[in-house]
C-alpha cells in the first residue's frame, strides 16, 4: 500500500495527464453513436500503429545517438514504394538483386583493401588524387554496364507502362502474361558479372584510400578477414549466379505464388532495403558529423528532400494504390464474413459485426491487421531491448554511450545497427500502410510530422513513450476527422462546429503543446 | 618489476583547451600507483586519455609493450584495461546483473567471475536484480568497480572512488581495492590523500596539466614540503 502511494506521488503529473486524456476520450465518444466510435477508435489505433513504426525508430535513433533523423519520413515512403515494386513487379527485383550483390562483394573485402592501401608509399598529391580517380572509374564502369544489363523497368512518364497501370494489371491478374523474360542480348553475362565485380572493387578501394588519408595511426596487426565473411562472399557469388542464370524460372515462381507470400516477400524486401539504406546513411554521411549536430540535422533534412525527389523520378509524381494480398481481398459469396471462421474460409476484405444493434462493416486490413502488426512489432522490439545483449547495449548507450565504449564495446557498430533498425521499422511502416492508404510522394513528409509530434508527446528518447504518443496522436486525428463529418454541437447554441481537414494536424500540434506545457519532458520521458 | 603502462609526454586538448601539456608516468605491473594533484590539475583527463575517450594529440601511450594512443576506446579497453570513471557512470536503467553482463568480453565472463566479485562486494549479491538507480552511492561505486572486474583486465583505471562516500564505506572500499591489487595493476586518482597514501606504493603528481613529481609513496609521506606545495594538505 505504501509503495503504491509512493508510486502515485512520484508519477502524479503523468497519472493526472493520462486521466485527463482518458476523460477527453470518454467525452469524445459521447458525441457519436456507438458504431461510429468503435470504428473511429479502430481507425485511430491503426493510424497510431503506423505512426508508431516511424516514431519508434526515431526515438531509438535519437535516444542513442542524439540524431533527429528528419529523413525518416522519406525512409517510410521508400519502404512503401520499394514494397510496392517487390509486390507488383517482382521481376525488377530479381533483375536488380545480382547487380547489388556483385557490387557488394568488393566492399565485403574491405579489410584487404585497407591493409593494401596502408602499405602504399605514395607522394602526398598522388595519394590524395588516386581515390577520386578510382571512384570515377567505378562510376563510369557502372554507367556503361547498367544499360547493357537487362533490368525490367516501368516508365512513370508513359501511361501504359506507369505504376498506375501496373497496379491495375496486377489487380486484374495480368502481370504474369505481361512480363517479358530477361535476356542478355546486348552483352554476354560473363562480361557484365566481371564488370560489376570490378566496379564494386574499384569503389571499395577508393573509399579505403579516402579513409586512410584521415587516419593518423597505421592499422596494426595481421589481416582481419574472418571466415564468416568469406562464407558470405561465397553465398553472394553463388546466389547472384543462380539469379542471373535462372532469372526467368525464379521470376515466374514469384509471379505464380499466392499474393500472400508475395506480400510477405515485399515486406521482407522493404525491411532489408530500408535497413540497408539506413545503415549506409549512418556509416557514410551521419558518422562524420557526430560532433556537429546542427549540420547533421541539415543533412538529414536534405537527404529527406533528395529521397523524395528520387522517389518521384523513379515512380512518378502521381499517387497510386497498392493491391492487398489475397488474405484480405476476398469478396463475393460468404462475404462480408460475420465471424472469424467465416473470414478464415473466405478471406473477406470486410467483416460484418454487430455493434449496439447496428450491422457494421470493418475493413480487415485497414482496421484490424494494421493494429495487430503494430502490436507485434511493439512486442518484438520491446523483447529485443529487454532480453538481448544488443538491447542491453542500446539501453545503456542511451544513457552514456561513452561509458559503453570504455567497456570495450564497439559503439559505432551499435549506432549503425540501430540506425538500420530504425530505418527498417520505418520502411516496414511504409509497406504496411501502402495497401491501406495508397502511395503518394507526400506520404513521407506527412507522417514525419505526425511521428515527431507523437515522439514529443511520448518523451523523445522513450521507446514505450513513442508507442503511447503514436496511439494518442492516431486517435486524436481520427476523432477530429470523424467530427469533421458529423459536427460538434456547441452547448447552449444552435451552432454545429465541423472541424475542417487542416485542423487534423493542427489539433495534434495543439495537444502536443498542452502536454509539453504540463510535462516538458513528455509523458514517459526522463527528467534531465 | 616490469612496466605495464608507460605514458610519455602526452598533450591532450578538449575543444580548444590545452588540458594536458606533457604528462609522463609509468605504472609497474602488480602495483597501485596514485595520481595526485589539485582539482582541475588534469588527473581525470589523464585517465581519459589513456582509455582513449579524450585521445591525446601527441605523445605516446604504451600498454604491455604496445603503442595504443590513437586507438578507439573499445579497442584499448579490449586489450585489458578496465575504467571506473568519476561519479561511477553505472547504467541507471539496467539492473545490477545487466550492468555486470554488459562488461563481458567473452560470453561467460560474468559467470566465471561472479563468486570472486560477490566475495569482494557481498552487498551486490542481494541487489543483483535491482535497477542501478535504486542503489546508494556506495553501492554504485562497488558496482562500478565490479563492472571493471568482469572481463580479464590487467590494468584498472579508478577515478575518485572515495568521492562522496561515508567514512565507513571508504574503509570497506579501500579494503576491496587492497585485495584487488594482489593480482591486478591499478592506476588510482584520489583526492583524499589519506586514502591514497594508504593504498598506493607509488605516486605521480600532476600540476596544471603537467606531471611534476613521481616516486615512492613512502618517500612522499615524509616530504611534507611537497605535499604542502602541490596538494595543499599536510
Amino acid at each position: 500500500m505504501e509503495s503504491l502511494r509512493r508510486a502515485f506521488r512520484n508519477n502524479q503529473t503523468l497519472i493526472i495527464t493520462l486521466a485527463v486524456l482518458v476523460f477527453l476520450y470518454v467525452i469524445a465518444i459521447q458525441g457519436m453513436s456507438t458504431r461510429d466510435w468503435v470504428i473511429t477508435t479502430l481507425r485511430g489505433l491503426a493510424a497510431g500503429a503506423v505512426t508508431f513504426l516511424v516514431a519508434s525508430g526515431l526515438s531509438l535513433i535519437f535516444g542513442l545517438m542524439d540524431v533527429l533523423n528528419l529523413a525518416h519520413g522519406t525512409l517510410f515512403m521508400l519502404g512503401a514504394y520499394v514494397g510496392w515494386s517487390a509486390f507488383v513487379r517482382p521481376d525488377t527485383f530479381i533483375d536488380l538483386l545480382p547487380v547489388i550483390m556483385l557490387i557488394m562483394i568488393g566492399f565485403l573485402l574491405n579489410p584487404l583493401w585497407e591493409k593494401g592501401v596502408s602499405r602504399l608509399q605514395l607522394p602526398q598529391l598522388v595519394g590524395k588524387i588516386w581515390p577520386w580517380v578510382s571512384l570515377a572509374a567505378a562510376a563510369l564502369l557502372l554507367f556503361y554496364l547498367l544499360p547493357l544489363y537487362p533490368i525490367a523497368r516501368w516508365d512513370a512518364a508513359v501511361y501504359n507502362d506507369s505504376p498506375v497501370t501496373w497496379t491495375q494489371n496486377f489487380t486484374n491478374g495480368l502481370i504474369s502474361s505481361l512480363i517479358e523474360p530477361a535476356e542478355f542480348s546486348q552483352a554476354s553475362p560473363f562480361r557484365l558479372i566481371l564488370g560489376l565485380l570490378v566496379a564494386g572493387i574499384l569503389a571499395a578501394v577508393s573509399l579505403a584510400g579516402m579513409r586512410s588519408l584521415r587516419r593518423k595511426v597505421q592499422i596494426a596487426g595481421k589481416l582481419n578477414l574472418p571466415w564468416g565473411r568469406w562464407i558470405l562472399i561465397a553465398v553472394l557469388i553463388v546466389t547472384s549466379l543462380i539469379l542471373i542464370f535462372y532469372n526467368t524460372p525464379i521470376t515466374n515462381f514469384l509471379l505464380n505464388i499466392s499474393t500472400n507470400w508475395l506480400f510477405l516477400f515485399a515486406i521482407m524486401v522493404a525491411i532489408l532495403i530500408g535497413g540497408a539504406v539506413g545503415g549506409l546513411m549512418e556509416m557514410s554521411l551521419i558518422r562524420p558529423l557526430y560532433s556537429r549536430p546542427i549540420y547533421q540535422l541539415m543533412l538529414t533534412l536534405g537527404l529527406g528532400v533528395i529521397g523524395t525527389e528520387l522517389v518521384r523520378a523513379l515512380w512518378g509524381r502521381s499517387g497510386f494504390t497498392m493491391p492487398r494480398p489475397a488474405l484480405f481481398e476476398g469478396s463475393g459469396e460468404g462475404c462480408p464474413a460475420t465471424n472469424l471462421s467465416g473470414w478464415l474460409a473466405n478471406n473477406c476484405s470486410t467483416l460484418l459485426i454487430n455493434i449496439a444493434g447496428e450491422e457494421t462493416r470493418i475493413r480487415v486490413y485497414n482496421e484490424v491487421f494494421l493494429i495487430l502488426a503494430g502490436i507485434l512489432v511493439l512486442v518484438v522490439v520491446w523483447a529485443l531491448l529487454r532480453y538481448t545483449r544488443l538491447g542491453m547495449t542500446i539501453r545503456a548507450g542511451v544513457q552514456d554511450s561513452e561509458m559503453v565504449e570504455a567497456l570495450g564495446i564497439n559503439v559505432r557498430r551499435v549506432f549503425t545497427l540501430v540506425f538500420a533498425l530504425g530505418a527498417a521499422l520505418a520502411a516496414l511502416g511504409g509497406v504496411l500502410s501502402g495497401p491501406a492508404t495508397g502511395l503518394s510522394d507526400l506520404m513521407g513528409a506527412n507522417l514525419l510530422l505526425t511521428a515527431l509530434i507523437a515522439l514529443a508527446i511520448g518523451g523523445l528518447t522513450s521507446f514505450p513513450g513513442s508507442a503511447l504518443g503514436a496511439l494518442i496522436v492516431g486517435l486524436m486525428q481520427q476523432f477530429i476527422i470523424k467530427y469533421g463529418q458529423i459536427g460538434i454541437p456547441i452547448p447552449f447554441t444552435e451552432i454545429t462546429f465541423k472541424p475542417t481537414p487542416p485542423l487534423v494536424p493542427a489539433s495534434t500540434v495543439l495537444l502536443m503543446i498542452i502536454i509539453l506545457l504540463v510535462m516538458p519532458q513528455g509523458l514517459l520521458g526522463r527528467k534531465e | 618489476m616490469t612496466t605495464l603502462l608507460a605514458v610519455e609526454n602526452i598533450q591532450t586538448y578538449i575543444g580548444q583547451f590545452h588540458i594536458l601539456q606533457g604528462v609522463t608516468l609509468e605504472v609497474e605491473k602488480g602495483s597501485i600507483t596514485a595520481l595526485l594533484g589539485r582539482n582541475g590539475a588534469g588527473k581525470t583527463t589523464t585517465l581519459k586519455s589513456i582509455i582513449g575517450l579524450t585521445p591525446p594529440r601527441s605523445g605516446r601511450v604504451v600498454f604491455s609493450g604496445r603503442e595504443i594512443q590513437g586507438f578507439r576506446s573499445y579497442d584499448i579497453a579490449s586489450l585489458g584495461i578496465g575504467y571506473v570513471p568519476e561519479h561511477r557512470a553505472i547504467f541507471r536503467d539496467l539492473s545490477v546483473s545487466e550492468n555486470l553482463k554488459l562488461a563481458e568480453r567473452k560470453s561467460n565472463d560474468f559467470k566465471n567471475k561472479a563468486e570472486f566479485i560477490f566475495e569482494l562486494f557481498p552487498d551486490l549479491r542481494r541487489l543483483i536484480r535491482l535497477p542501478g538507480n535504486h542503489l546508494s552511492g556506495g553501492q554504485q561505486q562497488m558496482l562500478a568497480i565490479a563492472r571493471a572486474l568482469v572481463p580479464d583486465n590487467q590494468l584498472l583505471l579508478i577515478d575518485e572512488p572515495s568521492e562522496g562516500l561515508a567514512p565507513v564505506l571508504i574503509e570497506q572500499l579501500m579494503h576491496a581495492i587492497q585485495q584487488l591489487s594482489a593480482d591486478t595493476t591499478i592506476l588510482l586518482v584520489e583526492q583524499n590523500f589519506i586514502v591514497a597514501s594508504q593504498l598506493a606504493e607509488r605516486y605521480v603528481i600532476i600540476e596544471e596539466g603537467m606531471s611534476v613529481k613521481s616516486g615512492r609513496m613512502a618517500d612522499l609521506i615524509e616530504d611534507k614540503e611537497t605535499i604542502q606545495q602541490y596538494l595543499g594538505a599536510a
